[in-house]
């Protein structure tokens, strides 16, 4: 479900991508630092594009050095320094992940989900100790996504709205002083999520047909057990059109952000980097696309 | 605290006359009112649309009180004229709005039961105002489920993020009542907004319309024999 949000790179400067590259490094040790080795391996995109995000709204200059790290121990990477922002971020990915992962084993009794929640669950305890509230209501709004995907609703809005709303309360970062700057942020997230959920729903339908699971889109549009690509194709234009305008919604609340730094490499992701994995996962586009940037 | 209007624009300090202008008029059109139709932020946008109103006037005011000439003057009058013709469009356009719904209400007056308009205009008021749960309590409480139903309960479901369930019910009400304006302008809003954001992709993105060196050659080409057909010539050795 997670690792939809990536920078459009061929249009990235290199100067750029380094310092992207820098934050997501300093996500990576700073999870290890907190919550041990083994966590680091949750670690996902959207998570690292929140950490840029919210660091980009303060205006203290961007700082870090060249060191080594486990995964690539041959060669030093520019790594930016921890802060506030990497902490918060690190304890929503831990909670993220552990939820994720306890869906996994409760839903379909898989035997890598329960493990791995079950080596996050000291981490989790010590990340929902940090952000009690933030937790409850992440937990209201998997239990109402768990229920009504076990109702089997065949809205695909309602559905994506709990999601949504989960995304919402991680982006609403109280580390953000500016109260308009948190709404517009909780905006962008609200979207993001359904943005995401919607996107994941089109990209499972093989998968969800295959093992008769549930998706959203599969009971909106019924599927009747005829040719899986021509239901996809008979729905794309649809699911395109709620899928651009979600995005378009992310722009307008990301234009509203007092953005101090790094507003190449965030442009690069609101204004490409999202559109071009929505072609991908459409395909129609996404092939051609991807011919054109290679 | 006030802020610097060079950063409000986001143009460098002594940015010249066209760059101010040009500044304001790009980001006038990012934050218009039109693009946040239906969108929780809208008050935001406005708050934002005031700031770069007032940068816009206080650096043509302050460039004005710098020149002693009466001619100069007199241009940076017209130049200021038309550099705000964004914001007087804005201020038309808040009018118009506002004057629309006053019409819109008036106009179903005349046609419906006292009770339903009444609701119907409070459900707008709530929606307006952000307060979707009383806007669908009464809704609920409709029992007519005419255009304005539908196109009410699609801009509710728009507001929430709903956007599926939201076009549905808009096109609905647009296909039941085809003379209405006002929700064939919020369907077509919502296509652009689409559309709109797709192409800001599409023309950002330097490798979809890089011009190539064939397409070079070719316009000179072009542009040497118009001037030939002149009378002219562009390139002397054809």
């Amino acid at each position: 479900m997670f690792g939809y949000v990536e920078p459009d790179k061929p249009e990235l400067k290199m100067r750029e991508y380094d310092v992207f590259r820098g934050y997501y490094c300093s996500l990576c040790k700073t999870l290890g630092r907190r919550y041990g080795q083994v966590s680091r391996l949750t670690l996902n995109y959207d998570l690292a594009f929140l950490y840029v995000l919210l660091d980009s709204m303060s205006s203290i200059p961007i700082g870090g050095k060249r060191q080594r790290c486990i995964a690539h121990p041959l060669k030093k990477r520019f790594i930016i320094f921890s802060n506030k922002f990497a902490e918060y971020t690190s304890d929503m990915n831990i909670i993220l992940m552990y939820y994720n992962l306890m869906d996994k084993w409760t839903d379909e009794k898989n035997v890598m989900g329960g493990t791995g929640a079950l080596t996050l669950k000291k981490a989790f305890k010590k990340a929902k100790k940090k952000h009690p509230e933030k937790c409850a209501e992440i937990e209201n709004h998997l239990k109402a996504l768990s229920d009504l995907e076990k109702q089997g609703c065949d809205s695909v809005d309602e559905v994506a709205d709990e999601f949504a709303a989960i995304m919402r309360e991680i982006f609403e970062c109280k580390c953000i002083d500016d109260e308009n700057d948190r709404k517009a942020l909780g905006w962008m997230g609200y979207n993001l999520g359904r943005w995401i959920y919607i996107l994941d729903a089109y990209d499972d339908i093989e998968k969800d047909v295959k093992y008769n699971s549930f998706n959203p889109l599969i009971s909106q549009y019924g599927f009747k057990g005829d040719d899986i690509n021509s239901f996809k194709e008979s729905i794309r234009e649809k699911v395109n059109f709620t899928l651009t305008y979600t995005l378009s919604e992310v722009e307008k609340a990301y234009s509203l952000l007092t953005i101090e730094k790094n507003k190449g490499i965030l442009d690069n992701i609101l204004y490409s980097g999202l559109i071009v994995k929505t072609d991908k996962v459409l395909q129609e586009r996404g092939i051609k696309n991807e011919k054109e940037s290679l | 605290m006030r802020k610097n209007p060079y950063k409000v624009l986001g143009i460098k300090e002594g940015a010249s006359y066209d760059e101010i202008k040009r500044a304001y008029r790009e980001l006038a059109k990012k934050y218009h009112p039109d693009r946040y139709q239906n969108n929780p932020l809208s008050d935001l946008a406005e708050e934002k649309m005031r700031e770069i109103n007032e940068a816009y006037d206080e650096l043509m005011k302050n460039a004005g009180n710098y020149q002693y000439r009466p001619d100069y003057e007199q241009s940076y009058d017209n130049s200021n004229a038309s550099g705000g013709a964004y914001r007087q469009q804005y201020q038309q356009q808040q009018q118009q709005q506002r004057a629309g719904s006053q019409s819109q209400s008036g106009f179903n007056t005349q046609y419906q039961y006292a009770n339903e308009t009444d609701l119907e205009n409070r459900a707008r008021m709530y929606i307006n105002s952000g307060n979707l749960n009383e806007a669908q309590k009464i809704l609920d409480r409709m029992k007519n489920r005419n255009a304005a139903w539908y196109y009410l309960q699609g801009l509710i479901f728009l507001r929430r993020g709903w956007y599926d369930r939201g076009y549905t019910n808009i096109q609905r009400a647009a296909n039941m009542d085809p003379a209405n304006f006002e929700y064939r302008n919020a369907l077509n809003n919502l296509n652009q907004q689409s559309t709109g954001y797709r192409q800001n992709y599409y023309y950002n993105n330097s490798y979809h319309r890089s011009p190539d060196m064939c397409n070079l050659c070719v316009n000179l080409w072009c542009a040497d024999t118009c001037c030939e057909c002149m009378g002219g010539d562009l390139i002397g050795c054809c």
